[in-house]
């Protein structure tokens, strides 16, 4: 947009001065919150590979209908009289069904679902034969994917407001970035090498325009999935009670009260295959109302595999005939609008090739705020009056680069290594791998504050590449002879995961490295230069 | 001595100037978004949740628009003002409009 702009007229120097002062405040302040959600972001769009990574156990990729019929055994088997089932459909990513369930509720029980969601015994991965798999207790790609906008360890609102400000912090310091860069088309192909200053700056210029239209869609979209709890504004002026809007944006069955007459639920297999025939494509989730009586419901609902819209379309059933009751009405246009966005933002819909493109393009947006960040510093070191002795500002962005931009991809690995290590039947397990991830990380943020930063760069990312190598070797060394069949029958997950981060791995070692070789040039500060560069800032 | 008593006049004329773009551009602004999201969503065409939630997405952006006026603007003050002004327009169209025919 500030490219239209006449470069260098009266009027639009000001201007573009005084977005480049925005671009470098709105890209600090929360820019370390922003490279955490980028870098967890990014990788969650691995989110089901990951699901299924980190619990080798699971067994291979089945036929749908097949799992579903045998989470139906498990569910009346176990919950038989339960108040409701949710059935998350296996996948050509998935070869388990996740189940969920809300036991029958006392009848002096407070009204409203129990909501026991971390509860063992309320949720299950089956598979075909009925029963569940006992894998490794973990919360898997999950983990990244909740921890993208939910943080960790602390209200949940709080971390979507701290989350939800941080993007528009984003989106504004994006806007301010096209606006400040009079040659954004000439800085994409350029790439100064061992420029110091210039080459940071390039490097930050080329990840940020390279995938410029990503960067722009993924900040606003990700504004548009909070904007319920961010904008409820119009929400207020137009409905006297949430739930009335609530109720107009997200349509759901009505279940009559339960009538505590028994009736055998229907087979599930062709009421999903029904409604699949009926949604076009296929389903993901099956949500069973008050199942073992009169008053069953059943509603299954698309797959966002294959929908832009994220929000896909349902179908009611009658959970004792088997016939269908009740069917979404279509979005309207800006309902629809709003569920492509956030389609576009999560990538459900991607398959594998367009899945990489998302990833690598959030591989450069985790870049760009990581160079940005460090660029800060590189500009002003330079325009220290002792740059043995910084400022107190200048040390604490310097120390926070160092835990954040190198301690937390240290975390991750930790993360992925207590995933393989920890004993794998204990109780408590996935929370003990989050543990590890903050152990990890408050250790390196330490070191990040105790040494030089020179040295405290080296060792962290020297260490986070060291990590995913042993990792890739030591996961591929006692990957089970089973994996390899798979992997030569096109189940590519396991090796390709490995590989890509042994990749990773040498690109850290490889980054540690120029850390190590740099020599900073130090340059005579002379009186013009100095005001030049005031001037610049 | 005058010099050094006008470069101090000027530093606080500064920070004022910042001051006042700093809660033109955050509070200010998403006030004023917020508004525009409530008018919107009044007056905008067809059914009233597809205009709540056009309102809501058109409001994101004019967040982000308002923060870049006010630092673009000639002066914080000045920023403030016409911002203000925005908010008013739009207060007045939702007190209107719901005065007329209410909420649901």
């Amino acid at each position: 947009m500030g490219v239209g702009f006449g470069v260098g007229s009266p009027v639009s120097r000001p201007f573009r001065q005084s977005q480049a002062t925005l671009h470098t405040w709105s890209g600090l302040l929360l820019g370390w919150v922003l490279f955490i959600v980028f870098t967890t972001g990014t990788i969650a769009f691995w989110r089901e590979a990951l699901n299924r990574w980190m619990r080798p156990e699971l067994p291979r990729i089945e036929q749908p209908m097949r799992v579903l019929s045998g989470a139906q055994a498990f569910l009346q088997r176990t919950v038989p009289d339960g108040q409701s089932w949710y059935i998350t459909m296996p996948s050509d990513r998935m070869p388990v069904a996740t189940l969920f369930w809300i036991p029958k509720t006392d009848a002096d029980a407070p009204s409203g679902r129990g909501r026991r969601r971390r509860g063992t015994d309320t949720q299950a991965l089956v598979g075909a034969d009925g029963t569940a798999v006992v894998a490794r207790d973990t919360r898997g790609g999950d983990f990244f994917y909740r921890f993208h906008f939910d943080l960790h360890y602390m209200p949940v609102l709080w971390a979507r407001w701290i989350v939800g400000v941080a993007a528009m912090m984003m989106l504004v310091a994006i806007l301010t970035g096209i606006v400040t860069h009079k040659k954004i088309f000439r800085d994409f192909f350029t790439l100064r090498r061992g420029k110091g200053q210039r080459s940071w700056l390039d490097g930050h210029n080329a990840t940020a325009v390279l995938a410029l239209p990503f960067h722009l869609m993924i900040t606003y979209t990700g504004l548009v999935t909070l904007m319920a709890m961010l904008m409820p504004w119009g929400a207020v002026a137009n409905y006297t009670d949430e739930a009335k809007i609530s109720k107009a944006l997200f349509p759901h069955v009505e279940v009559p009260e339960r009538s505590n007459r028994p009736a055998p639920l229907v087979d599930l297999v062709p009421v999903v295959r029904d409604a699949e025939r009926r949604l076009g494509g296929a389903a993901a989730y099956v949500e069973v109302r008050e199942p073992g009586d009169a008053s069953a419901r059943i509603t299954v609902t698309r797959s966002p595999a294959t929908l832009l819209n994220t929000r896909g379309a349902s179908v009611a059933y009658d959970g004792v005939t088997g016939r269908p009751i009740w069917q979404s009405p279509p979005p309207d246009g800006a309902s629809a609008t709003a569920g492509v966005m956030i389609g576009l933002h999560a990538g459900r819909y991607a398959d594998l090739g367009l899945r990489w493109i998302y990833f690598l393009c959030g591989v450069a947006g985790t870049v760009m705020v990581a160079s940005g960040l460090v660029l800060w510093t590189v500009k002003r070191r330079e325009r220290l009056p002792d740059p043995a002795r910084p400022h107190l500002g200048f040390r604490i962005v310097e120390r926070l680069n160092l835990g954040v931009l190198g301690g937390f991809p240290l975390a991750v690995a930790g993360f992925f290594w207590a995933n393989r290590l920890l004993p794998t039947a204990d109780a408590g397990r996935a929370e003990r791998e989050v543990t590890v991830l903050f152990v990890v990380w408050g250790v390196a943020f330490v070191a990040g504050l105790i040494l030089r930063p020179r040295w405290g760069w080296q060792a962290l990312l020297g260490g986070t590449g060291a990590a995913l190598i042993a990792l890739a070797l030591f996961d591929l060394a006692t990957l089970r002879p089973g994996m390899f069949a798979r992997f030569l029958g096109g189940d590519s997950l396991w090796v390709g995961t490995d590989l890509t981060l042994a990749v990773f791995g040498i690109a850290f070692l490889l980054i540690a490295r120029r850390v190590a070789r740099h020599r900073p040039t130090i340059r005579v500060r002379t009186r013009r230069a100095a005001i030049s560069m005031d001037a610049m800032a | 001595m005058i010099a050094r008593a006008t470069g101090r006049a000027v530093k606080w004329r500064r920070r004022g100037d910042n001051a006042l773009r700093f809660i033109a551009a955050v509070p200010a602004g998403y006030a004023v978004a917020s508004l525009w999201a409530a008018a919107l969503a009044r007056v905008l065409p067809g059914s009233r949740v597809g205009a709540t939630v056009a309102g809501a997405l058109i409001a994101l952006a004019l967040c982000a628009a308002a923060a870049m006026y006010a630092y673009g603007a000639r002066s914080g003050a000045r920023a403030l003002l016409v911002l203000c002004l925005l908010g008013v327009v739009a207060a007045a169209i939702v007190w209107a409009s719901v005065s007329a025919s209410g909420r649901l």
